[in-house]
């Protein structure tokens, strides 16, 4: 499903955060990227949805070079990605309906369907009763099960969640990840960019570490190290 | 599409309500932008006006020395008359002028004892149909053998005629350079409201909205602020523009100002297109700017 071939990622100040990336990840895995800050994980999954373009190299989606996209063409891309926030990025002035309401909206999705597939995607995180909620009213860990709700009702193929408990205490962090392997066995491939150990080594996933923008280790049934 | 369609509309009117004092803001300076536009397009108008009516009132004086009769001064005066651009002539006979000018003078002086003989010549006073027609009407009738003199006046004409064609380029051009700096105006204040909204766009674009999608609701709300801009200007220049008029006939009655005429509405309603205009292609402006910049 996801193919990166010898990726490079070179910012205009001048630094490379990504050298000669190969990975490749298949559908419906749940897959751990870790590292220290700076190690490259947020870039890494920015080049997944065009937040970035490679310096170098191909990023491979669904057999669609998505560096090769015009930006026309971007937004169709992003519909099929889900993409998760460690500081959620809820829309501030709107309430968790309306937050996730939103993602349908700007797809152009009819009124008849948004109502329903909203319900259903708060359903799935649990946020039901808090669909008129406005995000200040929210604890952490429900913010970011609204920001999963949003990520998720469209139905994407690929969820994407860089540091997604990185603001929440162990408890929350626990459901959260719950429910990001609720939603891979819903058939969905789910990439996580974290440095919390605990939830590493307690999951057991396949674990991509980066250092120093290289790949180090790729392990099955891995450790946040070895 | 009508989903869609719905959407922008709530969206524009949301984002109005919500950041209302700049939204006011770039109505102000809408409104004030066409309001000193609109003052400039009436003082033309007023000014063209004018000068078209003093122009109207011009006409060419030919003089006849040589002693005719009646008839022959009946003949010239058909003879003149017949000629293209000719719209009246008139004449004033030899003794018709030296009586008005005994009329007019003399009870101050005795004119008789001056003058033993009437000096005056025969008079024909000719009326053009165009003011821009006197200088040729002149020359043809300066031709007539019997016509000594003829006289209008040339130098006033060009003079009017070179200030009217002086008011209408570099009112042009003052026109454009207004339209240009206020389109500058909006499309920056347009642009606060935008960046304004950074976060908005920023998770729009990563949920998978196109461009165009983020850019109609921008768009509605700039012509949402274009007409408020350009209702609040027709209504200021409106009853600014009769007040003023009102003082200056009482004072000057005589001076040909523009009152009621279909031209005053076509203005007002250029007012309100012009500021609707001006929303829509600053917001476009603005909009496109920032997402090129910023996304």
């Amino acid at each position: 499903m996801i193919e990166f071939i010898n990726v490079a990622k070179v910012y205009p100040n001048g630094i490379d955060v990504l050298k000669n990336i190969n990975l490749h990840i298949g559908k419906e895995e749940f897959v751990f990227i870790v590292g220290a800050s700076g190690a490259g994980k947020t870039t890494l999954l920015k080049l997944l949805y065009r937040e970035e373009k490679p310096s170098d190299g191909k990023v491979i989606l669904e057999r669609v070079n998505v560096a090769d996209l015009d930006a026309e063409q971007v937004p169709y891309l992003r519909r099929n990605i889900g993409v998760v926030f460690q500081d959620y990025k809820l829309l501030p002035k709107r309430t968790v309906y309306e937050n996730v309401a939103f993602a349908l909206r700007v797809t152009g999705a009819p009124r008849s369907s948004i109502r329903r597939k909203v319900m259903q995607a708060l359903e799935l995180v649990g946020m039901l009763r808090r669909a008129n909620a406005f995000p200040n009213e929210l604890s952490g860990g429900e913010k970011q099960r609204a920001c999963i709700a949003r990520a998720i009702v469209n139905n994407p193929a690929l969820l994407i969640a860089d540091e997604p408990t990185g603001n929440l205490d162990p408890a929350t962090t626990w459901d959260i990840m719950q429910l990001l392997e609720k939603i891979n066995r819903r058939n969905t491939t789910v990439i996580v960019a974290t440095h919390n150990k605990g939830i590493v080594d307690d999951m057991k996933r396949r674990v991509v570490a980066l250092e120093g923008g290289k790949i180090i280790r790729d392990q099955m049934l891995g450790g946040y190290s070895v | 599409m009508f989903s869609s369609l719905e959407f922008f509309i709530v969206e524009a009117f949301r984002s109005f309500r919500r950041s209302a004092l700049m939204s006011m803001v770039a109505i102000g300076t809408i409104t004030v932008a066409l309001v000193i536009f609109g003052i400039f397009i009436l003082s033309v108008l007023n000014l063209g006006n004018i000068v078209g009516s003093v122009s109207s009132g011009l006409d060419i004086t030919a003089y006849v020395d040589a002693p005719i009769s009646l008839e022959q001064a009946g003949e010239l005066q058909i003879q003149i008359s017949k000629m293209p651009g000719v719209e009246k002539v008139n004449f004033i006979s030899k003794s018709e002028a030296w009586k008005q000018f005994q009329g007019e003078f003399g009870t101050k002086l005795n004119l008789s004892d001056v003058v033993s003989n009437n000096p005056l010549p025969h008079t024909f006073i000719i009326k053009v149909k165009q003011p821009d027609l006197l200088p040729g009407v002149a020359k043809a009738v300066s031709n007539i053998k019997i016509v000594d003199e003829v006289r209008y006046s040339g130098k006033f004409i060009d003079q009017i005629r070179s200030l009217v064609e002086a008011v209408r380029i570099g009112g042009t051009a003052l026109v454009l350079l207004i339209a240009f700096a206020t389109l500058l105006i909006v499309v920056n204040t347009i642009r606060l409201t935008v960046l304004a909204r950074e976060t908005d766009i920023s998770i729009m674009k990563l949920v998978g909205a196109t461009d165009a999608f983020v850019k109609w609701p921008f768009i509605i709300e700039g012509i949402l602020i274009g007409v408020l801009g350009g209702v609040c200007s027709f209504l200021i220049l409106k009853f600014s523009y009769e007040a003023v008029v009102a003082r200056i006939t009482t004072a000057l009655p005589f001076l040909p100002l523009l009152v009621n005429q279909p031209i005053l509405t076509f203005v007002y309603v250029l007012m309100i297109i012009g500021g609707t205009a001006l929303g829509m292609l600053g917001a476009y402006i603005s909009v496109t700017g920032v997402l090129k910049a910023e996304f």
